[in-house]
């Protein structure tokens, strides 16, 4: 059950967040805190996500079936938990990052209005 | 959200941990390489991570079904809050488990007799027909076969119609023990029109419904498999019934049956235009109707067809005509009433115990009303506090109903075992708890929550915090839970009222006195055992078998009947002797006719008054003698002596008439317990030779008898079956059955509904005095006498329980008018049974108010004002 918070700001933020980490896995199957620090340095330090965040939101995404999850062995032989992204979370990406450049783009012309 | 992982979610939790604690892991591990210290690099990683325990009560919060998870704790409350209540509970389980039990088991049987559709095909169509003397009041009469064929011809309503005779016993011998079977012959469309096709072989042809044709029979499931074990090779097997070869062509598939015709074995019935069938009426039938028929207009066609008849064969059809009738209400329509009216009880009986419980959440909601507050306060939503009020009912509910459908089923065994085998209530066969009960049961437990759930939570909804918080809301359900009283006690009134009227009916219908001796005479059922070329043959085997009964050890004398009383009968006319032409038939007075043989009113302890009976000497050869009964010359011939009148009567053409009366016998009832005894001619056996049943007055103990009876009659012939052994009494008590299983019935739920009223005045009247504790103490401390308590209490005992016997009776007078029908010589109005009645209410309930008045008198002033 999501949490009452205010919905549009909730929204965004959980769309972004899921749209990063869907994008994460897009280059194969990872771990919490792989994921967590592939989006720090993929966004240049800029997205400072509370990593603890991050859970919740795999669960979420999880939930949707977009992506699943297993128990795995981590570079330095601990047990963690992966998640691989499925063809549905695929298709979401997809749909996602093309709303999202739209919405850029919007925001883009309206910021910067075309040359006078 | 998922079931699956809701179920899960201590598990699934445990591995959030593991995977949090991972992450913190790695994370501190990558601080390490960073360069950090041991503790340093683990709280930097903790800090990064954020608050573990939020973010998996996060996780483990989108596991759960949030109304599910509501309704499990309100559940866990509920249970915890009734068990810290034993008292409350068992009595609020209880009660409502006694409405439940006994509605279900009343719904279960009126649900199978009168409301579950017939059992076969497209059953609202099917329809019972029936000839009719509406100048004499007579209607539902069986059918002459010559009427019959000829509105089977004529009649354009119905797609077709089928005849049926009543149910004999039919002598099954060969092979092994020679055994009674009930059987029936019907016309050879018979199992079409009902649309039912047999389990194994085939049904009749026309062909086998000419006479002499039809040496083939029809089995019943039942009779396939309790005599031939199921042997399908049985098709085609020559049996020997009543003495003649008869082949199986058919078995019919389990549970058909024909309403009140028992039958293990079907014949066809070869009626036609002969003058075999010209005479007499004894056909039932059954029609299907023409789709888009309707009953009355069937009704009307088949009225024009008998107004036509009665018009060409006036000798015979005057004043007749027809009827058709539904065929479900006709099957049921003499249990009707009274099922209507044990329901009706038993719908009572659950509103009292629902009033009862009712009450008893009232008072405890009032006691609740701090707890309830407090939780207000606490920030429970309105809502919440209802929802959780409404589980604890329902939790009640739900344990009743549990507790009751099992009740209800005990009972439904109870109810049908206090009917007797030979009475069973039409169509008991589909009496069983099906989808519908359930539902029933299901819509009752819904409903009982309503009624006693519904109004402590108005109350409890009503509740202002601040105020309940500051004074203790004392009067708050004092008018609902009082009104609830009343309507108990005037319910239960109702109730009692009803069950007395029956009780005393039946005691008098218990009282009758039949006029023949019960206690020592022995009746059992002969049918044909072999083939009797002529009445001669019949009469002689007759003789043979009385003769050698008579003579076996512990017999007094033995007769015969044809029909035994309280179980069949048989009408006729019959006119004195004219110098001209006899008056047509359908004109002649007519009487009972009861065909016995000689000693026959010794056996039975009838008086003869005047004359004599008959003796072996009134044969064939001789003249043909009768004797009536007292009502007989009472009603035909007042202040005259009959003994040597003659008569031309109406009875087999090979009683030659006139026939001169030689006796008048003392008046015995003979159709049921209840009819006066009407006029009767008595027809000698030796005369008008026939079938029926052999009556025996023994010396000592008749249960000795039977052994030493059949032993006799197997000596004339082994393959002769005896069926039905009873004593008369056996067969007056099953005459009664009924009236006896309504009025024990309407007793028993009369006693629990009292009890249950009188629980209720006990604890209004206890509660009010516990209430009332400080008032009362202050009261005697300014110097009231016990007297003067006793009677504050009193008073508001007997005025809660004179409006609810006020309101009772007036309902009671209302209402016992459906009672008539079933009522023997006692008007539904009957004074001293109202004032009975209410003599035990009043003591009842004084009984119940008893306890909480001493309770009140006891009241010490000082503890009861520090009290508060």
């Amino acid at each position: 059950m999501p949490r009452r918070e205010s919905p549009l700001q909730s929204e965004m933020l959980q769309g972004t967040l899921d749209m990063l980490i869907l994008q994460t896995l897009v280059l194969g199957p990872a771990h919490g805190h792989t994921i967590a620090h592939a989006i720090e340095r993929g966004s240049e330090e800029v997205l400072q996500i509370e990593h603890g965040s991050l859970y919740p939101a795999l669960h979420r995404l999880e939930d949707r079936g977009w992506i699943a999850s297993f128990w795995g062995t981590s570079e330095n032989n601990r047990k963690a938990r992966y998640y691989r992204l499925t063809p549905a979370g695929r298709k979401q990406l997809t749909a996602q990052t093309a709303r999202w450049e739209e919405v850029v783009r919007a925001i883009g012309r309206i910021l910067k209005p075309a040359a006078e | 959200m998922s079931w699956r992982r809701y179920f899960r979610r201590a598990k699934w939790d445990r591995e959030r941990r593991e995977e949090l604690e991972a992450y913190v892991q790695m994370e501190s591990e990558h601080n390490l390489a960073r360069g950090m210290s041991d503790s340093d690099a683990r709280a930097a990683a903790q800090r990064k991570l954020g608050n573990g325990t939020q973010i998996r009560e996060e996780i483990y919060r989108m596991n759960t079904i949030a109304w599910f998870d509501a309704l499990c704790r309100d559940i866990r409350y509920a249970l915890r809050g009734l068990r810290r209540n034993p008292t409350f509970t068992l009595v609020a389980v209880l009660t409502l488990a006694l409405g439940i039990g006994a509605s279900t088991a009343i719904f279960t049987v009126v649900n199978g007799v009168l409301l579950r559709p017939l059992s076969y095909p497209q059953p609202r169509r099917l329809v019972r027909l029936w000839e009719t003397l509406p100048k004499r009041s007579i209607y539902r009469n069986v059918i002459n076969a010559w009427n019959f064929l000829d509105w089977q011809s004529r009649a354009q309503a119905f797609e077709g119609m089928a005849a049926i005779t009543t149910s004999q016993t039919i002598n099954l011998s060969g092979g092994g023990e020679p055994v009674a079977v009930d059987g029936a012959a019907v016309t050879t469309n018979f199992f079409d029109i009902l649309g039912v096709r047999p389990e194994i072989g085939r049904t009749f042809t026309a062909e086998e419904g000419i006479l002499g044709r039809g040496q083939v029979a029809i089995l019943s499931h039942e009779l396939w498999q309790r005599r031939f074990g199921g042997d399908r090779g049985v098709i085609g097997r020559k049996l020997t019934l009543n003495g003649g070869p008869v082949s199986v062509i058919g078995v019919m598939p389990a549970g058909f049956s024909f309403p009140k015709v028992p039958a293990g074995i079907w014949l066809s019935l070869p009626i036609d235009h002969s003058p075999l069938w010209e005479g007499g009426r004894f056909l039932a039938a059954v029609a299907r109707l023409k789709p888009g028929v309707t009953v009355g207009q069937a009704d009307a066609d088949l009225k024009r067809v008998a107004a036509q008849l009665s018009k060409e064969r006036p000798g015979f059809d005057q004043g007749w005509s027809a009827e058709a009738a539904p065929m479900l209400a006709d099957t049921t329509g003499d249990v009707r009433t009274a099922l209507l009216v044990l329901l009706g009880a038993v719908g009572f009986l659950l509103l009292i115990a629902c009033s009862n419980v009712a009450n008893l959440f009232l008072m405890r909601g009032a006691e609740r009303y701090r707890e309830i507050s407090l939780r207000e306060a606490l920030g429970a939503s309105r809502r919440r506090i209802f929802s959780h009020l409404l589980t604890e009912s329902l939790m009640i509910c739900v344990l009743a109903g549990t507790l009751g459908l099992g009740l209800g089923e005990w009972g439904l065994k109870a109810v049908l075992a206090l009917l007797p085998q030979s009475v069973a209530l039409p169509r008991s066969e589909s009496i069983v708890l099906d989808s519908r009960v359930l539902a029933c049961t299901l819509a009752l437990c819904v409903l009982t929550t309503l009624i006693f759930g519904l109004v402590p939570l108005i109350r409890a909804g009503r509740s202002e915090l601040q105020q309940s918080l500051r004074v203790r809301s004392r009067a708050a359900s004092k008018g609902i839970r009082r009104a609830f009283v009343c309507v108990q006690v005037a319910m239960a009134l109702v109730l009692s009222v009803g069950a007395g009227l029956m009780a005393r009916s039946f005691a008098r219908l218990a009282a009758v006195n039949p006029g023949f001796d019960t206690e020592r005479v022995v009746a059992m059922s002969l049918s044909p055992a072999g083939r009797y070329p002529n009445a001669q043959a019949v009469a002689g085997y007759f003789e043979r078998i009385v003769s050698e009964v008579r003579s076996a050890p512990g017999v007094e004398s033995a007769s015969t009947i044809q029909f035994l009383a309280m179980e069949s009968e048989s009408r006729s006319c019959f006119t004195p002797p004219t110098d001209g032409p006899l008056p047509p038939v359908s004109v002649q007075p007519s009487a009972m006719f009861s065909v016995i043989g000689p000693d026959y009113f010794k056996t039975m302890g009838i008086p003869v008054e005047r004359g004599r009976e008959f003796d072996g000497h009134d044969g064939l050869g001789s003249p043909t003698v009768i004797v009536v009964n007292a009502a007989f010359a009472k009603k035909f011939y007042p202040g005259e002596n009959v003994v040597g009148k003659k008569l031309m009567i109406c009875w087999t053409s090979n009683l030659p008439n006139p026939a001169e009366i030689v006796g008048v016998a003392g008046d015995a009832r003979h159709q049921s317990m209840a009819d006066a005894p009407e006029p009767t001619i008595f027809v000698a056996n030796l005369q008008a030779p026939t079938f029926g049943n052999l009556i025996v007055r023994v010396k000592g103990d008749p249960a000795q008898i039977e052994r030493a009876a059949v032993a006799a009659i197997h000596k004339v012939n082994p393959d002769q079956a005896v069926a039905k052994i009873r004593t008369l009494k056996e067969v007056v008590d099953d005459s009664v059955a009924r009236p006896r299983f309504q009025s024990a019935l309407m007793l028993v739920f009369a006693g629990v509904a009292l009890l249950l009223a009188s629980i209720g005045v006990y604890g209004v009247a206890s509660y009010s005095v516990a209430q009332r504790t400080n008032e009362i103490g202050i009261r005697v401390a300014i110097g009231a006498s016990r007297g003067d308590i006793a009677k504050l209490i009193l008073r508001e005992g007997a005025l809660m329980c004179g409006i609810g016997a006020i309101a009772g009776l007036a309902a009671a007078l209302g209402l016992t008018r459906f009672l008539a029908s079933l009522l023997y010589e006692i008007s539904p109005s009957d004074p001293s049974t109202l004032a009975t009645v209410c003599g035990v209410l009043i003591a009842s309930a004084a009984i119940a108010i008893a306890l909480p008045v001493r309770r009140a008198t006891r009241v010490d002033p000082m503890t009861a004002l520090r009290y508060e």
